[in-house]
């Protein structure tokens, strides 16, 4: 039925096909059909129900008022700030002075911070009681807060962290995309008498958009799952205010052991990530293209 | 009234590099001045260093009557081409043009007729609406031309604006800069490292070698009377042969000898020649002076054709005389020549170039 080419290449995909089919494919068909049965472990008889569950995860008040809104406004919030401090960065960096490489290297310690050992250090840092932020605070004069206790306070310090955790990585993917861009069009810039604002607006930040949006796409797609930092600084609390859509499908199934149900969640915030990352893509499409 | 003056002006990197030695040059208005030599021999450091876009390490540049050692380059008054256009790809050909003006916050209906006037010049109506990428590699460098023009500055400033397109486009664009500067005659420095464009564009021409001046004056100056031999090599195609020879006397007349050639001296020169009696120099002479045929005896020398170059108009013969490479150019194409042929070049009068073989320099003109 092939050739010899043909079975060559075959062989060639085979591990990678054979990977991907046990690790990925296997578990999300395994997941899927757990999303229509009645699955949980005082119930495991597995009864076929349907979509009663996906009709409860979408119907449930927490999931549409509480934990969508968070997931997205966490996204949007997190993504814009790590860009906008990366970008600020990057152009502080873009140019020579003492002890260049120095700065750089130290901005990118964050990057090599694993996640929830920085959302512990955050966790401290606002503790009511022994952190430093409110000894700070006290030693100004100033009236320490409960940061963890209170819902948007506490949301504020989710997106503070994943913002230190991501601007490093912003600043040097558009550090790498500020010095690859032609040093030409800055100079005949610099000879037509464009001040310095303008040269950002109407030259770098257009000829660098290529690589913000690939940079934001990536990143928010990535920022959609986010898992560790939430679960360690707030387990979603107080209350569920502050729950993203991962801790709500894994709280869902492996603390309330709903496993059909939270398979549903899970399968719900799939298709919902991929709609959007269709949308960013097309985006990266149509800004790479034009 | 927009003269530039360089002053001793000298460009080093760190301790190692020292790009422009101690340049001296007046560019009077109006002039277009075309800097020419090697990669790496000052030039575009030097034009960089006249655009603000390079620091002086010492020496003094002015532009009309101010020192602009100092100034940043939107305050040098000047506009500048580059090699590769630097447009910005993102914005139309109308807003690449108008870019400029906007800096200087110009009401649009000046700068659209501002724009109207340069796209006339150039023919560039068609291609407002389009964005760089669009365009041929010509078109570009027009745009580019024209984004200098509308902001109609004192000085405009080529970096090898040329050299990124074809033989065609070059030889249409370098007659496009000519008719340009005649209708808007603007102080110009134009970088090249091609020889052609310094001659056939420049009023004059200044040739550079390490960093330093060789010789500055109009093209025919710079062919005719080369202060040196690198000048004289560089200038002209194909460029010049040189022929080791030793001075000698016959009778009344010197003669410039050498195990494969013996020619009469009747050069303006020969006075200057009686002192190297005896001695060796480098004798220079012109494919183009070259001719075939015996001519007056004392004036040629037997060659063995290498290779033929027929080129429709003109035959080139690369020939060996003795063990030096001739090259002999204007042979009228259709001469029956072959390689292996023993032929006779002569030399026009007048035509030859005497180098000392220590300096380099020309002994005399």
């Amino acid at each position: 039925m092939f050739g010899e080419q043909q079975r060559f290449m075959v062989l060639l995909i085979a591990p990678a096909a054979l990977l991907l089919g046990l690790f990925q494919v296997v578990p999300i068909v395994i997941g899927a059909n757990a999303s229509f049965r009645d699955w949980a472990l005082y119930n495991p008889k597995k009864t076929w129900v349907g979509l009663d569950h996906y009709k409860a995860v979408i119907t449930d008040p927490a999931f549409l008022e509480v934990v969508l809104p968070n997931t997205f406004i966490f996204m949007i919030m997190s993504v814009a700030g790590a860009l906008a401090l990366g970008l600020g960065l990057a152009l502080l960096l873009n140019r020579p002075f003492r002890g260049q490489k120095i700065v750089q290297t130290v901005l990118m310690v964050p990057l090599m911070v694993a996640p929830v050992i920085a959302a512990i250090m955050m966790r401290w840092m606002f503790n009511d009681q022994f952190g430093i932020v409110n000894a700070v605070l006290e030693g100004l004069g100033l009236e320490g807060q409960p940061w963890l206790v209170e819902r948007w306070s506490a949301f504020g310090i989710i997106v503070l962290t994943d913002v230190w955790l991501w601007t490093p990585w912003f600043t040097l993917l558009l550090l790498a995309g500020l010095q690859s861009l032609p040093k030409e069009p800055f100079e005949a810039a610099a000879i037509d008498g464009t001040s310095a604002w303008r040269v950002f607006s109407h030259l770098t930040l257009p000829m660098l958009q290529p690589v913000i949006v690939v940079c934001v796409v990536i990143r928010a797609i990535d920022a959609f799952r986010t898992f560790d930092i939430v679960w360690t600084l707030t387990g979603g609390g107080p209350g569920r205010s502050t729950e993203l859509f991962s801790l709500y499908a894994y709280v869902l199934a492996f603390l309330n052991l709903d496993l059909g149900r939270g398979s549903a969640a899970a399968i719900v915030g799939g298709l919902i990530i991929l709609v959007v990352g269709i949308g960013l893509y097309r985006l990266v499409d149509r800004v790479t293209k034009t | 009234m927009a003269a530039i003056v360089l002053d001793k002006l000298n460009k080093h990197y760190g301790s190692l590099h020292h790009a422009v030695k101690d340049v001296d040059l007046t560019i009077a208005d109006k002039e277009f001045v075309a800097l020419v030599g090697p990669s790496g021999c000052g030039k575009s450091t030097t034009l960089r260093m006249i655009a603000g876009l390079e620091d002086i390490s010492s020496g003094e540049i002015r532009i009309g009557d101010r020192v602009v050692n100092h100034l940043p380059p939107r305050d040098r008054d000047i506009a500048m081409v580059f090699q590769n256009y630097a447009l910005y790809q993102h914005m139309s050909v109308y807003d690449n043009l108008a870019f400029g003006l906007r800096n200087k916050k110009m009401p649009e209906s000046e700068i659209n007729a501002a724009i109207n006037r340069a796209t006339e010049m150039l023919g560039l109506h068609e291609l407002l609406k389009r964005k760089p990428r669009q365009l041929s590699g010509g078109q570009q460098q027009r745009v580019a031309l024209g984004r200098c023009i509308v902001r109609n500055p004192l000085v405009f400033l080529f970096d090898e604006p040329l050299s990124n397109l074809d033989a065609k486009l070059r030889a249409q664009m370098r007659i496009e800069i000519k008719r340009l500067h005649a209708q808007l005659p603007t102080t110009s420095v134009f970088v090249t490292h091609d020889q052609v464009e310094a001659m056939t564009l420049g009023d004059r021409v200044v040739v550079m070698k390490d960093g330093r001046v060789q010789q500055a004056g109009t093209p025919l100056d710079v062919y005719g009377h080369p202060v040196n031999k690198f000048v004289a090599g560089f200038i002209g195609a194909p460029a010049m042969n040189f022929l080791e020879v030793t001075i000698a006397k016959e009778g009344d007349t010197l003669i410039a000898r050498s195990p494969a050639v013996k020619l009469a001296v009747t050069e303006a020169s020969s006075r200057a020649l009686e002192a190297w009696q005896g001695r060796q120099v480098i004798m220079g002479l012109r494919p183009e002076h070259l001719a075939l045929g015996d001519g007056v005896v004392s004036r040629s020398f037997a060659a063995k054709v290498e290779v033929v170059e027929q080129l429709g108009s003109e035959i080139l013969l690369e020939t060996r005389v003795g063990d030096t490479r001739v090259t002999a150019a204007r042979v009228p194409p259709e001469t029956i020549v072959a390689a292996g042929d023993q032929i006779r070049l002569s030399v026009q009068p007048g035509r030859l170039h005497f180098f000392d073989p220590e300096t380099e320099m020309v002994i005399a003109a």
